[in-house]
């Protein structure tokens, strides 16, 4: 059984197509990371699970079950951009609200349990209005993790949150999901932290899902390579280009995705009367795989 | 599979989750200032047209206190909206306040919140219905203490057969709501814009348009069966069957219009 399943999921918003045949598995207590560029249809397809929109087609299971479910969407945490609550009550009475809706049996403790997971104690008696992006961000988390829900599904829930928000984030989210009782769908452009955390990922475009993979399948992807800094780097391409056959231009630095040693380059180099700057052995990360992919679906 | 054994999940009953709605919006429409700003003007409008002077004598408009509670008998078409300034106003701007308090739900975005859990669409209707119908029930008190102080002050006719008095209030309270579903319904048709859904109410309502509409039947009792004829039917000279007309039609009403609100809910985008 997966946590979510979709197939052939679509959603038209009159005339314009925001999702088209969309395929996607969550796994129990997995941790999805789910990318794309802005206005691909990760949002719209979030909405269609948590149930704030109608897909044109298609299928949803969670868990199994049907996604209108109610046993199911009792058990769901949801962060859609920004939490909703109310601007002049305070962050306590915002969350005890949400428990009151969701018929929490001890309230009180519940919403003390999750404000003290986001480190929020002290800040109970603020009125909402009064809090900081971030802050509110963190409310949010706290909403979505009132009653232990057995998925959690965040969009962009990084956004606004400093280092140690940030930090706070990841183990909340590794630590629900480490006994496998609960599967997180996490969309987010802050790619860098996603990959410290997600177990899978799914790529979306234009509404369609274009990869779907384990963390250890990125990683299997990801090469590695030698990144060469020369003051003249239109020199540097030149000689390498001679003697290595992937040999690639970034920003201020030439990439050698050959499978070579460092110091043979340098040495290489050395004999041709190139100063070499700074030379070290670096990974693809997920932001560089994604780009890439990107850009190789605009060439084709 | 072992983890497949572990997920168990327990299906919420209509009681809890209609108790659990039920609380947060009370709680909101308790600490709301909107509420008491709106049992406020309850109470004031009648001290205000009851004052006013009505003829180029300088007369009172009303000769007896409790005509601004109701008519004597049921006037379904008004020949000028004075004759309509009695406790029907407190639909009117009972329509303001609920598409208010719905209006709130959206641009904060609670209903994201809500709909995202194991909240029905029914409940939702249901809840906001209840919640609505008790704050225009509660105005319907503050204006009916508004006329006692106002006709004491000016001191007006206070004769009045005192059951149909009671029965006329209760009819107008029980009419609350079927007024209520209706500007539930308004407010979920117009949900993205809050505007169109504060006028909707406004004219929609027991406004304008409905008392001129009612001109079409005359001075009809098949209009008994509306919301704005039952609502007038509910006059000085009420009787126990105008107790039940009331109540049926606003049960009805109310019932069709939650109907309609879930169907669109349940078929259309929430947020």
């Amino acid at each position: 059984m997966n946590a979510i399943e979709i197939k052939n999921l679509s959603k038209n918003f009159k005339d314009k197509q925001a999702v088209c045949g969309l395929n996607m598995t969550v796994p129990l207590g997995s941790i999805y990371g789910f990318i794309g560029e802005n206005g691909s249809g990760k949002s719209t397809t979030e909405k269609i699970i948590c149930g704030l929109l109608i897909p044109s087609g298609g299928t949803i299971k969670l868990f199994g079950k049907d996604y209108c479910d109610i046993d199911v969407r009792s058990k769901i945490g949801v962060l859609i951009e920004s939490p909703g609550c109310y601007q002049n009550y305070s962050v306590w009475n915002n969350l005890m609200l949400q428990a009151e809706n969701l018929s929490i049996p001890d309230a009180k403790k519940e919403v003390g349990r999750v404000l003290k997971m986001v480190r929020m104690e002290g800040s109970a008696s603020n009125k909402f209005k009064n809090c900081s992006l971030g802050m509110k961000q963190r409310i949010g988390i706290a909403m979505a993790l009132l009653g232990k829900p057995r998925l959690l599904v965040l969009d962009e829930p990084i956004n606004g949150l400093d280092a140690d928000g940030m930090r706070i984030m990841r183990e909340i989210l590794i630590d629900i999901t480490k006994a496998k009782t609960c599967s997180v769908l996490i969309s987010s452009h802050i790619l860098g932290e996603l990959e410290k955390i997600a177990t899978h990922y799914g790529i979306i475009r234009h509404g369609k899902m274009i990869e779907e993979m384990t963390a250890e399948e990125l990683d299997s992807h990801c090469r590695t390579y030698v990144s060469v800094k020369s003051s003249n780097l239109d020199e540097l391409k030149r000689w390498l280009n001679k003697k290595y056959v992937d040999v690639k231009q970034s920003e201020d630095s030439i990439r050698i995705y050959d499978d070579i040693n460092p110091e043979d380059v340098v040495v290489y180099l050395y004999q041709h009367e190139i100063l070499v700057q700074e030379i070290k052995t670096e990974k693809i990360g997920l932001e560089e795989y994604y780009i890439d992919l990107m850009n190789r679906k605009v060439t084709k | 599979m072992e983890n497949d054994n572990r997920l168990q999940f327990e299906s919420p009953s209509f009681y809890h989750r209609i108790k659990g709605m039920l609380g947060v919006d009370f709680y909101r429409l308790f600490h709301t200032p909107l509420f008491y700003i709106f049992l406020c003007i309850a109470a004031i409008i009648p001290a205000m047209v009851l004052g006013s002077t009505g003829d180029a004598d300088g007369a009172n408009l009303y000769d007896n206190t409790w005509l601004m509670v109701a008519a004597n008998t049921p006037l379904y078409v008004v020949n000028n909206i004075g004759e309509y300034a009695n406790m029907n106003m407190v639909f009117i701007f009972g329509g303001v306040m609920v598409s208010i308090f719905i209006g709130h739900d959206y641009k904060s975005g609670y209903v994201k919140q809500l709909f995202t859990t194991h909240a029905k669409k029914q409940d939702y209707m249901i809840s906001k219905t209840v919640t609505g119908a008790f704050s225009m029930a509660c105005m319907c008190i503050t204006y009916l203490l508004g006329t006692i102080v106002a006709g004491l002050l000016i001191r007006a006719d206070m004769n009045v057969n005192v059951g149909s008095l009671i029965l006329a209030i209760i009819s107008k309270m029980v009419m609350s709501l079927g007024w209520a579903s209706l500007y539930t319904l308004l407010n979920i048709i117009f949900r993205r814009y809050f505007g169109i859904s504060i006028a909707s109410s406004f004219f929609l309502g027991t406004g304008i348009l409905v008392i001129g509409a009612a001109a079409i039947f005359s001075n009809s009792p098949i209009l008994n069966i509306f919301l704005y004829g039952a609502s007038v039917y509910a006059c000085l000279s009420s009787t126990f069957l105008t107790f039940l007309v009331c109540l049926l039609v606003s049960l009805a009403w109310s019932f069709i219009y939650n109907l309609l609100g879930t169907i669109i809910l349940n078929r259309s985008d929430v947020y």
